[in-house]
């Protein structure tokens, strides 16, 4: 192998950044290069805060997690983390509508057909229990119960999958312990100064306002918003989403629990954006995210602090951002994780998702001292997918729907969709066809969920779901149905559940027993 | 709500044309997967010209499921047709290396301490797959026996489909086709009637007018229900084949070859009634291709290598070679087929507009003729020995820029990038890879977290198991002969 020989591995690897992303880059790189010569260094400044607004979750964190071979009850007391089924999403098709998109199947295909289309058969012949109650994720958020999925496949209670809401700034600090651990070196400091080479421009080294210079053959900018190598030093440049995704402000804000704990987000939609409720074991965590061309910030304050569920725990963080993404990546020998990749809002969970992507990528294709151009060019290739898909599905809740009570939601109906959008929306809406691709993070249950949430219900079905007689089916799918209501009632309460398995956070005032919350006031 | 059409029962019939291997798997799958609500009519006419043979003779292990969806078992083809078993395609004399290897069918590869499975290889620098695979190993020696469901070893990751005769592998699909239902009708179509872009009435020659509201063109590459809706056919490259039967003698082993040669190249593919060879060349070469054929060809044809640009228009959806031909160098022709299938029954319309369908019908059969274009063109990278009219025009075609990702990852760092949905999967990526003798610069350094000589201790394992294992096994002849046995006297 003359190229390898030549090119050498990277032996020095420096994150630029302490948050969610930096701790988890350094986290997953210090695992997998553990016992290899490669020294990883991690910058941060107590001075600069993080967002760590990224509180909930997608099922996929429990994989990093579990490659990092870090247990469960641990991370969640470390965290004061809670389960997650789904999010809960209020007021979205029209105001006082709600739906759970959950982490999980709506009942199984027969013959390669997919269960919403007998769904949709029996609705047309009058049949009006919701699709729902064919899914065990759903029934289990709603009743506010939580048991470990089955790993049998043939089991009904293997048909759901689970994340966290977690305190990301915790997260961050428990990975932060993991990494040092590890071997990681992390310096206090502040960037002042960005040393080139002269040939390639590549970073050669920052220099930290105490003085000290570090060098590394590859930099992981997790600087946030700001990228300060990405953006500052390189000029990547930003591709601008907001014609699509307008909301460039969000206030947030944690408060006292009220009311039972629930294992699901709560997204409500609002007059110029919308609002998220993330229970935690200690607290709760609130943010409004808006459009500043309809309503001011204060206002936008305003409305959330009246819209708290107990009394609040900190000041409002205000955050500006702009949607979108990084035009690359990965840049000569930086690449950008996290807030300095690229910006969609929190509306499906997927800030930390799109870290982890990040970070998988660039294990796969982690380059050596040469840099392959190549192997950016990949990554670039895959993070742009990874940010479009997500991208398409977030704007799939903004335009599939019957609001138009705000000068927001009319900007909504008017707008031209992408291509890719479009033709999944028209799909759905002649014959419950979900176009499916291969590489993206939500599946087809995701987007019926939110379809059908929405009430974007079908004209027609696929006509292989008439195959089977109609009484028959209406048997089956009641047996279903039954099955479903009985899984559901035998797992334990979300909380009863998280002390069960040793997770609940002894600092955690608010996993209080069922019986206490119900004599509880509310907000 | 009374303006809309009654979902799910606007189409009342469908009509399916044609008399060759497309017609016989469209009809029997259609008729066995819809509701009895719609009819299936098959109107079994002669194709124009027959070009079944750019089927070739293997097909992969997704003939299975395909065959029970279409209503016919395992037993029902190895009992009614000449079929026999495959490991896939060995691949002879082929490019500049005169590279032999099996292009064989295999699950996914493990992954070792987090590695993919051919990086530890790259890292010792180990250039041949072939040895670490069962099928490939059983291929070589002629031996066969169906991979456990629930095993475990190299037997149980193999992956196996057929080797077929496309004019007799047929046979049981007509018989699932009208047992499911279809209606048959045995004359052949005399004029097309189309109206606004849409397929009015089919007249027949003994008279009959036949309509429908959808229509399935199978009638090859003359397209006769496409064309007259003003679909052009494709422009490509001008290949020809020819096919000869040699009944008689022992079974043969479970593995088409298939050798490169001056003109073109010729496969040998094993049947349980003989072998069936099949020379393919370019139009220029036919008389040393013919020569080297030997035996009077039984079919003959001569195609376009591509695709057209639209499978289907108003209210008709061409299948198999009326919306495009592949070159038969693996089993993408048949798998593109049966995929197509498939895909037509995700489709059946559910209101006369029909544009979704279209639309996506049309994207995702452009995406996997596209797929299998680029596994083939991959072929050609290399350096033939031959200058000839076969060789030239086969890597005169373009680069298609996916394919061109793929060789560059690869050879770059073993990279497999992947793209949405391929027909191909890894597994058949990586064989080529390795078959052609692509070698990558670099390779994953976690590889390196293994020491050594374990790695390559293990791998020497493997490649014992293997080998003793295949010399267990049965040979291809002696194992069909028993199955046959068996399954006659279960009276299948």
């Amino acid at each position: 192998m003359p190229d390898q020989i030549r090119n050498g591995p990277i032996e020095s690897v420096c994150v630029l950044g302490g948050g969610t992303a930096g701790w988890m880059t350094a986290a997953a790189l210090s695992h997998k290069f553990k016992g290899q010569a490669v020294s990883i260094r991690l910058i941060e400044s107590d001075e600069i805060g993080t967002v760590g607004v990224g509180e909930a979750t997608l099922p996929h964190i429990r994989n990093f997690n579990s490659a990092l071979r870090i247990g469960e009850p641990e991370l969640m007391k470390a965290t004061e983390a809670t389960l997650k089924l789904g999010i809960e999403f209020c007021d979205w098709g029209r105001i006082g509508d709600r739906y759970i998109h959950p982490f999980g199947d709506f009942g199984s295909e027969l013959n390669g057909v997919p269960f919403h289309q007998f769904w949709l058969r029996l609705r047309e012949l009058g049949d009006s229990t919701r699709l729902d109650e064919y899914s065990l994720g759903i029934m289990l958020a709603e009743m506010g119960r939580f048991t470990s999925p089955a790993t049998d496949p043939s089991r009904l209670e293997s048909t759901f999958r689970y994340a966290y809401q977690f305190d990301a700034t915790r997260y961050a600090r428990f990975l932060r312990r993991y990494s040092e651990a590890n071997g990681v070196v992390r310096t206090e400091g502040k960037v002042v100064e960005v040393r080139r080479n002269a040939d390639n421009a590549f970073v050669e080294s920052v220099r930290l306002d105490r003085g000290d210079s570090i060098a590394a053959d590859l930099f992981v900018d997790c600087s946030g918003f700001r990228g300060l190598l990405i953006e500052k030093e390189l000029a990547t440049g930003y591709e601008d989403w907001t014609q699509w995704l307008p909301c460039n402000r969000a206030v947030a804000i944690p408060c006292e629990t009220r009311g039972p704990l629930m294992p699901f987000t709560r997204a409500t939609a609002r007059k110029a954006g919308w609002q998220w409720r993330i229970p935690l074991q200690h607290r709760v965590g609130n943010g409004h995210v808006y459009c500043s061309d309809f309503i001011s910030d204060d206002e936008a304050t305003e409305f959330l602090l009246a819209n708290l569920e107990g009394p609040p725990l900190a000041a409002p963080n205000k955050l500006h951002f702009k949607t979108g993404r990084r035009r690359l990546f990965w840049n000569k020998n930086v690449v950008a994780i996290g807030l300095s990749a690229g910006f969609l809002e929190p509306l499906e969970s997927t800030s930390i998702h799109l870290i982890q992507d990040g970070i998988t990528e660039l294990i796969q294709l982690f380059p050596d001292r040469g840099f392959a151009q190549s192997d950016a060019d990949e990554y670039n290739r895959r993070m742009g997918l990874n940010f479009e898909r997500v991208r398409d599905f977030l704007l799939l809740h903004y335009v599939a729907n019957q609001r138009d009570d705000s000068p927001m939601w009319l900007h909504f109906q008017n707008l031209k969709l992408p291509d890719s959008l479009q033709e999944k929306l028209e799909a759905w809406l002649a014959r419950g066809l979900i176009i499916k691709y291969e590489f993206g993070v939500f599946l087809p249950p995701s987007w019926i969920a939110v379809l059908l949430g929405q009430n974007l219900v079908p004209r027609g079905h696929d006509p292989r779901a008439d195959a089977v007689p109609a009484d028959l089916l209406a048997k089956n799918v009641a047996a279903l149905r039954r099955d479903v209501l009985a899984a559901a009632q035998k797992a334990p309460d979300h909380a009863a559940y998280i002390r069960q398995v040793g997770a609940a956070s002894e600092t955690a005032p608010m996993v209080a027993p069922p019986s206490t919350i119900v004599d509880r006031p509310t907000a | 709500m009374s303006d809309r059409p009654v979902p799910g029962t606007f189409i009342s019939r469908i009509v399916v044309c044609g008399g060759g291997l497309a017609a016989h798997l469209a009809a029997a799958a259609l008729a066995r997967q819809l509701p009895r609500s719609i009819q299936v009519v098959w109107v079994k006419c002669r194709d124009p010209r027959d070009t079944d043979l750019f089927y070739g003779g293997v097909v992969g292990p997704t003939a299975y499921s395909f065959n029970l969806l279409a209503g016919v078992s395992e037993p029902r083809l190895i009992l009614g047709t000449d079929t026999a078993f495959s490991w896939g395609t060995r691949f002879d004399d082929w490019g500049e290396n005169h590279r032999s290897w099996v292009q064989c069918f295999h699950l996914p590869f493990p992954v070792v301490g987090g590695v993919l499975y051919h990086q530890h290889l790259l890292r010792l620098g180990v250039g041949e797959l072939e040895p670490l695979l069962l099928p490939a190993a059983a291929a070589r020696r002629g031996v066969f026996a169906h991979p456990p469901e629930n095993g475990s070893g190299p037997l149980s990751r193999a992956e196996y489909g057929y080797q077929f005769n496309p004019y007799t592998y047929r046979e049981p699909f007509a018989a699932a086709a009208t047992s499911s239902g279809a209606q048959l009708i045995a004359a052949d179509i005399s004029e097309v009637e189309c109206r606004e872009g849409r397929i009015a009435a089919l007249r027949l020659a003994d008279g009959q007018s036949v309509t429908g509201d959808l229509f399935v063109d199978c009638t090859g590459v003359d397209a006769r229900l496409l064309t007259p809706l003003g679909v052009r056919a494709p422009e490509g490259r001008r290949l020809k084949a020819a096919l000869s039967h040699h009944p008689g003698g022992k079974l043969g082993p479970p593995c088409r070859t298939l050798m490169a040669r001056d003109f073109g190249w010729q496969s040998e593919t094993s049947l349980q009634s003989g072998r069936a060879r099949l020379t393919a060349y370019a139009p220029e070469s036919e008389a040393p291709a013919l020569a080297a054929h030997g035996a009077t060809p039984s079919h003959h044809a001569e195609v376009v290598i591509g695709r057209r640009d639209v499978a289907w228009a108003g209210n008709c959806v061409a299948l198999g070679h009326a919306a495009g031909v592949l070159e038969p160098l693996t089993h993408a022709p048949l798998l593109i087929l049966q995929r197509e299938i498939e895909r037509l029954l995700t489709l059946i319309p559910v209101s006369p507009d029909m544009s979704v369908e279209r639309r996506e019908f049309n994207r995702q059969g452009a995406a996997d003729h596209r797929h299998a274009e680029n596994f083939h063109r991959a072929l050609f990278e290399t350096q033939s020995p031959f200058d000839t009219a076969y060789w030239l025009a086969a890597r005169a075609q373009p680069l298609h820029e996916m394919l061109a990702v793929k060789l560059t990852q690869f050879a770059s760092r073993g990279l497999l990038v992947a793209f949405d949905l391929e027909p191909f999967n890894a597994e058949e990526w990586t064989i080529q890879h390795f078959g052609m003798g692509r070698r990558a610069a670099r390779y994953d350094r976690l590889a390196d977290q293994q020491p050594m000589a374990e790695a390559r201790a293990a791998f020497q394992n493997t490649e014992r198991e293997i080998e003793k294992l295949v010399t267990s096994m049965p040979s291809h002849s002696e194992y069909l002969a028993n199955l046959i046995r068996y399954l006659k006297q279960k009276q299948w």
